[in-house]
């Protein structure tokens, strides 16, 4: 079949990658540019070098290499404990028969229609209260409790074929066994799309961490790209469009790389089956 | 693949009402648990001031290590690290910890007000001009004076405006430290192809006087870029308004409605809707008047170093332009104060090291690095302090206008929100053409309003 | 020995008796078993009955209790505590508070802003939840078409959706710049002046509109493009058969089809958007004029900026509420649609 070439079809998707792309392509140049450049009209679109001085000021006035390694830890180790969180939940709820299982998967999904913004407060105070200001486990385990993956596995658990665990099971396999033997290489395309999306979410996390941690050993990336902002000098867009760059290049990195699974697990909350 | 809702196949039946019950049975027995943290409520919050029994000193001996909550004014960590270290040299006993709590004098303050009764309330925090009454009515500060005779911090020498701003029912709350005040900027190069005199204009008439002048040769673009946004506008406009004669508020006694104070926001809607001689930046006036675009403005003295920088052209400053009944500048920028609930040694050293922080030494130390202005009067003619001057003489300009200083009117930094209040009346003049008479009066009632509610119960 | 359970079919209700012969839909028939007396076996059963569910007991807790515990901790009990703040005059940092009942609910619902910022949050949450579909689905039917590089194309229209909300923020601002930005240039070369997008309160709506649009489109394609992957070709072939052009099939099969999937976008965008706080916060803070203060960011503010506690938890609740309303609204919208297909 002949078909013409589809021109306005081209056209639209080069407008739709450029207004993708243009912002951040204007991020980049301006993280090269001088105060001078920044401020000069007509714009200068491109840097007169590229030599990173903005780099270097941003690192100098914060120290990015701790925020590095803090968004790091928490984002593995909170993505990594909430993934197992989820498939021991899921598995519980679809495996394990209990009376009342339906009142704990209540619990688990009504707590999706909570917002994390509106328990702030007590949280907080709850935090505070158990010491845990100024560490890992004060960033990470409020934010812990793992709703929509473990909705994800549970959807997942439904559609496995039961006679192999059937035969697990008379085979003698315990629950435990049934769940890291079976269940868990069975589910790993889906285990990856979730812990990918857990990743990104932790990495990007902001509300929470602000609150939690006032120490610039433990900040994480986001929270540590606002002490840039000088509140009472004058906008340094050089600098700043630098640690931005700084803040979004690895989770790019890591989307380009791993960009299908990614996508499986970003569509996994919509398509089932 | 069939795409579905999540939720939809959750409870195949739907949600029934026996999922809605056992959701609240389930919610109810966590209700047991919710009973235990936060405030301890009651009728009557008391004062703060009786709250607070007087603390003898003379047999305390300072703890070993104290924590110190600052944002650095003024990209000052290595600044205040060699302070830190200087301390530590004289005192051997006593390690300061200091700790970036924040970007900016309202993170610091959401954090310290968070914190409170717990274990990582500082051992000296910033507060600012508009947040340490705020400190001091929840009781998380201690009064300074007998501390400071106790340690004979002489704070007879600090500059009396500065100090004066910490002090409500006869004690004093905070010490001065990153203490900033607006100065008017200038492009010389503009002003000479007007043809206008290499100063500011004394006052706002011969602003207005000059201001057609300075449009001929900038196409026509209104000459002053100023600012807006909570923290600012209703911040640098007490020079206006206070040059005419108003007043946000006497005391505890809103003055938005008088005449004067009218006749003020009138002027400044008037000066940008009508004579055009004003505009309003989009997002930093500062950065605007260095890339040229406005021929003068109003910026804080910490924003010097950064205007010098972006500028390709010769900055001149001044002082802010008097008006009718005198010349007037506010004072902005932090303090530092001593949280309460620490123990008294802790205090002490705490007291100590504010003490070595904001010296004569240290004050001009601290200048010097960031724009801000010093706070002793012993300092502002120092040998650190001349050496400045003649390395960046816009600088004097600073120093020199703390004679028209003039402490905040209390609507504006101690009512709760009073800042949010009268920036959102001063943003309808600005920007939307608001007459003062419309918009005044719905400030003067939303303060009213919060200081019923959010001060005098505490006082 | 063997262990009992087997998996459930799907929604089949778990609440059954205590124990019993035959109460248990899940045991694996003993048949192997040569017990002959019936009675004897009855008992041995529910002993074993009685067993396994103790130890099946112990499984659950063990597996599902620590989530389960840590959502009780960090989501429903803060959650009360919430409901509670609500009727408090406490100021955040302060160890005492007042009870004052629902004096935060009426002063909230009396207040002259709120008007104002019911309306942002109006416009703010329809224009991102329903131009976000709509040039979603645009974005999903281009990307459905035989071109080539439509893979990395999608990539790229995907990717602002992983980046942190504030760096987002932090860089259209710069992007918006009204002097120094791209758009102000763009629209300068072909002789347009640039909004007042940080000095016109409407301007700054539609700018943090459109940043929230730009990372959060790309998402929203996606979902789509899965959704039309999966609209069977024969369907679309018998259409084309039966003569119907492109807008009609996409008004009468397409779209019809695609109604799930419009569902969980709906849901799922504007649970995000009235919850959308990065953005503003790095952007506007609100402003100018409360003309970007959307409900999130009022309980923000009277919670954190002006250390209202009492008052923000009373917004807070206020906000769970609609939120519990619109999406019990939308599931027994959907359940009917359901049902209907």
């Amino acid at each position: 079949m002949m078909r013409r070439f589809p021109i306005g079809g081209y056209i639209a998707l080069l407008v739709a990658v450029a207004a993708m792309v243009l912002p951040l392509v204007w991020m980049l140049l301006a993280s090269f540019k001088g105060q001078t450049e920044i401020y000069s009209l007509p714009i200068q679109w491109l840097p007169s070098s590229f030599a990173p001085t903005n780099y270097s000021d941003a690192l100098g006035v914060v120290p990015f290499g701790a925020f590095f390694v803090n968004s790091a830890i928490t984002t593995v180790v909170g993505a990594g404990i909430k993934i197992i969180l989820g498939l021991m939940t899921a598995y519980a709820l679809v495996f394990i028969e209990v009376p009342f299982k339906k009142v704990f998967f209540a619990i688990v999904i009504f707590a999706l229609l909570v917002p994390q913004q509106i328990v702030i407060i007590p949280n907080y105070t709850l935090v505070a209260s158990l010491g845990w200001l100024n560490t890992y486990q004060g960033i990470i385990v409020p934010g812990l409790a793992s709703a929509f993956g473990t909705f994800l596995f549970r959807q997942h658990f439904l559609s496995l074929p039961p006679s192999v665990l059937e035969a697990a099971a008379l085979d003698g396999a315990g629950h435990l066994r049934r769940l890291w033997a079976f269940v868990v290489p069975m589910s790993t395309p889906t285990i990856a799309a979730v812990a990918l999306v857990s990743v990104v979410t932790e990495w990007n996390e902001y509300l929470w961490p602000l609150l939690v941690v006032d120490r610039p050993n433990m900040m994480t990336l986001p929270i540590g790209l606002t002490l840039l902002q000088n509140t009472d000098g004058i906008t340094n867009w050089g600098v700043l469009m630098a640690g931005t760059v700084l803040v979004t290049l690895p989770i790019l990195i890591v989307f380009f790389v791993m960009q299908r699974k990614i996508v499986a697990g970003l569509t996994a909350g919509a398509v089932t089956g | 693949m069939t795409p579905r809702f999540d939720l939809s196949n959750a409870f195949p039946n739907g949600v029934t009402r026996r999922n809605v019950l056992a959701f609240g049975a389930a919610l109810s027995g966590t209700a047991l648990l919710a009973a235990c943290a936060g405030p301890s409520v009651g009728g009557d919050v008391g004062s703060a001031a009786s709250a607070t029994p007087a603390q003898d000193w003379t047999n305390i001996k300072p703890a070993s290590s104290i924590t110190w909550w600052t944002n650095h004014p003024g990209n000052s960590m290595a600044t205040e690290q060699t302070i830190i270290d200087g301390f530590q040299a004289a005192n051997p006993g006593i390690v300061v910890n200091m700790v970036t709590a924040g970007a900016n004098y309202d993170e610091i303050a959401q954090k310290f007000q968070a914190a409170s009764g717990t274990d990582s309330v500082p051992d000296l925090v910033g507060a600012s001009d508009v947040w340490w009454f705020r400190y001091m009515i929840n009781e998380q500060i201690i009064p300074l004076d007998d501390l400071a005779a106790h340690l004979n911090a002489n704070t007879d020498d600090f500059n009396s405006t500065l100090y004066g701003d910490y002090e409500y029912n006869g004690s004093h709350w905070a010490m001065p430290y990153a203490r900033s005040t607006p100065l008017f900027y200038y492009n010389k190069s503009l002003w000479s192809a007007a043809g206008l005199p290499d100063r500011a204009p004394a006052t706002w008439d011969e602003f207005d006087e000059w201001a057609p002048r300075l449009s001929a040769v900038m196409n026509g673009a209104a000459p002053l870029g100023i600012g807006k946004g909570t923290s600012w506008a209703a911040w640098w406009f007490c020079n206006i308004m206070w040059g005419k004669g108003g007043a946000y508020s006497s005391d505890w006694t809103m003055k938005l409605d008088q005449p004067e104070t009218l006749e003020a926001g009138e002027y400044l809607r008037a000066m940008i809707n009508e004579k055009k001689s004003a505009t309003v930046s989009a997002t930093d006036s500062a950065a605007d008047f260095g890339a040229g675009l406005s021929a003068c403005t109003v910026a804080s003295t910490g924003a010097l170093t950064g205007i010098l920088k972006s500028s390709t052209f010769d900055v001149g400053t001044g002082f802010l332009p008097a008006g009718p009944k005198g010349a007037f500048t506010p004072t902005g920028g932090t303090g530092m104060a001593i949280p309460a609930g620490k123990t008294p040694e802790q205090q002490l050293a705490a007291g100590m090291f504010l003490k070595y922080l904001t010296d004569a030494e240290q004050t001009a130390t601290f200048s010097a690095a960031t724009g801000y202005m010093p706070v002793r009067t012993s300092a502002m003619e120092g040998a650190t302090m001349s050496a400045i001057y003649t390395q960046k003489p816009q600088f004097r300009t600073a120093v020199d206008q703390l004679k028209n200083a003039r402490s905040q009117d209390w609507a504006r930094s101690f009512v709760p929100s009073g800042d949010k209040y009268l920036t959102t009346a001063l943003e309808q003049i600005m920007l939307q053409n608001s007459a003062a008479s419309d918009v005044f009066p719905k400030a003067s009632a939303d303060i009213t309003t919060s200081y019923e509610q959010n001060v005098v119960p505490y006082l | 020995m063997t262990s009992t359970a087997t998996r459930p079919a799907a929604g089949e209700t778990s609440g059954q008796a205590e124990t019993g012969p035959g109460a248990r839909p899940g045991t694996v028939p003993p048949a192997k078993r040569n017990v002959p007396d019936p009675a004897e076996r009855a008992r041995a059963r529910k002993l074993q009955s009685r067993r396994t569910q103790a130890r099946n007991w112990l499984l659950f807790v063990l597996l599902a209790g620590p989530n389960i515990a840590l959502l009780i901790a960090f989501t429903y009990k803060p959650l009360l505590q919430s409901f509670y703040y609500s009727t408090l005059q406490w100021n955040i940092g302060s160890q005492r508070a007042i009870n004052v009942g629902f004096r935060n609910y009426t002063d909230w619902l009396t207040d002259s802003t709120t008007p104002q910022v019911i309306g942002v949050t109006v416009v703010f949450t329809l224009a991102t939840v329903g131009g976000g579909m709509v040039i979603g689905l645009g974005l999903a039917l281009l990307l459905n078409q035989k071109l080539k590089l439509r893979g990395p194309a999608r990539t790229i229209i995907v990717a602002p959706y992983v980046l942190s909300g504030v760096a987002v923020g932090l860089l259209w601002l710069f992007v918006f710049d009204p002097n120094f930005g791209i758009v102000a240039a763009v629209l300068g070369a072909i002789g347009l002046p640039s909004p007042a997008w940080y000095n016109d309160p409407q301007w700054a709506l539609v700018m943090v509109i459109i940043v929230q649009l730009w990372k959060n489109v790309g998402y929203i394609a996606l979902i789509y493009l899965a959704g039309l992957q999966a609209i069977q070709a024969d369907v679309l072939e018998a259409a084309a058969l039966d003569g119907a052009g492109p807008v009609r099939t996409f008004r009468r099969i397409i779209l019809p089809l695609l109604g799930p999937t419009s569902f969980f976008l709906s849901v799922t965008t504007l649970l995000s958007s009235l919850q959308s706080f990065d953005i503003i916060q790095a952007m506007t803070k609100g402003g100018p004029l409360e003309g970007t203060t959307t409900m999130m960011y009022e309980i923000y503010r009277e919670g954190f900026v002006a250390g209202r506690a009492g008052y923000s938890s009373a917004v807070a609740t206020i906000l769970f509420v609609v939120l519990i309303i619109v999406t019990l609204v939308q599931l027994r919208f959907v359940e009917r649609k359901v049902h209907y297909s």
